[in-house]
């Protein structure tokens, strides 16, 4: 095994500072434009912009576009179910923070 | 190397057809899916099934397996015998092992590493992104701070042999940072090919556990345990906070459940987040007489039924 070092990276913060393109956001994800137009179709995704060229996708379209992909390949759910599933997440996600802010879980 | 029961995993008895098999493989990859469940060993959980997965729904690998025979037990200490897989023919050893992301030694040993990623048509392409997870102290989210992280990576060596590189990066962590944020790395990814640029590394954050912070985004929540008379009366106590104690002033009449929020005390931002104390009482547990005492002059001094306070 080889190693090797280098020196401080210094990096930026993707949901802050970042806005994808429909080409930036399917590399950074490792996967093909015809997903990310099907999850934009579906409400997945909600760029800003009119035509697929203009497209800027907000760095919080990473973690989800990630999870769609996942979910898509490992548990073969199409594009509406992939949507669906995300929706709820969504929901379970704000109920555990809601326990969470109670002290409960 | 132990042996690997892919039936025992998929919880499918020996005879199961490829319908059981898929089945059993849908139902348990739903439930152990990493994204979905909150199991705390999903992630191995579902690596295992992909694996177990990959093999049994193969019909060439699938009776590769079964060629072994039934006398390993999982767990068992295993190497594979010598020509186990004469007359098999795996088609070309290249396959993907379903969502198997990394595969288990085990299951290396018998079929093959997977290849890496596929050569591009073009000449010059930009490498591909990669993606790993970093733990941080909330702290660090408060102040920022400098953390060497080790990475494995795949690397196509120059026989195009896939080689596991070590890299280790000294990478600054942004204060303002929360959990579940990506830090981008430019150029920190994948080789590119000919002249193509390297591609990007992206670093999901997550906080390690504290046994008395919680966040949300940028809030973050303290449980505060408080003695009857301070909430009672009220009292200054020294609050920690991820960055040190603070002087808080606790109200007199504070109730068990009330949250005080300390503005700005959350972490750094543009706004920056809150701290909110959560205050808990704790009793003093009557031990001795003159506790007893206490409690009955207590009982005394107050007309006190917690029981009117309830609503159904």
């Amino acid at each position: 095994m080889q190693k090797e070092n280098i020196t401080v990276i210094q990096g930026s913060i993707v949901e802050e500072e970042v806005l994808f393109t429909l080409v930036e956001l399917c590399q950074a994800c490792s996967v093909e434009e015809e997903h990310v137009l099907a999850w934009v179709f579906e409400g997945v995704l909600e760029p800003i912009g009119e035509s697929p060229q203009e497209w800027r996708f907000k760095g919080e379209s990473l973690r989800r576009a990630r999870m769609a992909w996942r979910l898509s390949h490992d548990l073969d759910i199409n594009p509406p179910g992939v949507a669906l599933a995300l929706d709820l997440l969504d929901e379970i996600a704000t109920l555990r923070a809601r326990l969470q802010r109670a002290g409960i879980s | 190397m132990k042996f690997k029961d892919y039936y025992e995993i998929l919880g499918v008895p020996r005879d199961a057809t490829q319908d059981d098999i898929k089945r059993a493989y849908r139902k348990l990859a739903r439930k152990y899916h990493p994204d979905v469940s909150k199991v705390a060993d999903a992630e191995t959980r579902f690596k295992e099934l992909g694996e177990a997965y990959a093999v049994l729904k193969d019909p060439e690998k699938h009776a590769a397996y079964d060629q072994m025979g039934s006398r390993w037990k999982a767990g068992q200490d295993f190497q594979p015998p010598p020509g186990w897989d004469a007359g098999f023919e795996f088609s070309g050893r290249d396959f993907e092992a379903a969502p198997g992301r990394d595969q288990s030694e085990f299951f290396e040993a018998l079929f093959g590493r997977r290849a890496g990623p596929g050569q591009r048509s073009h000449m010059h392409a930009q490498g591909q992104d990669h993606h790993a997870k970093v733990m941080i102290d909330l702290a660090d989210a408060y102040r920022g701070a400098q953390r060497s992280i080790s990475l494995r990576m795949p690397v196509l060596d120059a026989q195009g042999q896939v080689t596991m590189q070590e890299r280790t990066l000294d990478v600054s962590i942004p204060k303002e940072i929360r959990a579940g944020q990506h830090l981008r790395l430019a150029g920190q990814g994948g080789p590119g090919l000919g002249k193509g640029p390297a591609g990007d590394l992206y670093l999901e954050i997550a906080f390690n556990p504290h046994p008395q912070f919680r966040t949300d985004g940028r809030d973050v929540y303290l449980d505060l345990p408080l003695a009857p008379w301070e909430a009672a009366l009220g009292a200054s106590i020294a609050a920690p906070t991820p960055v040190g104690p603070v002087q808080l002033t606790i109200p007199p009449n504070s109730a068990a459940g009330r949250q005080l929020r300390l503005k700005g005390r959350g972490i750094p931002g543009t706004p920056p987040g809150d701290l909110y104390v959560v205050l808990k009482m704790v009793l003093p547990p009557a031990e001795n007489e003159s506790a007893r005492e206490a409690y009955r002059t207590m009982a005394k001094a107050f007309d006190f039924n917690p029981r009117t306070h309830e609503k159904g």
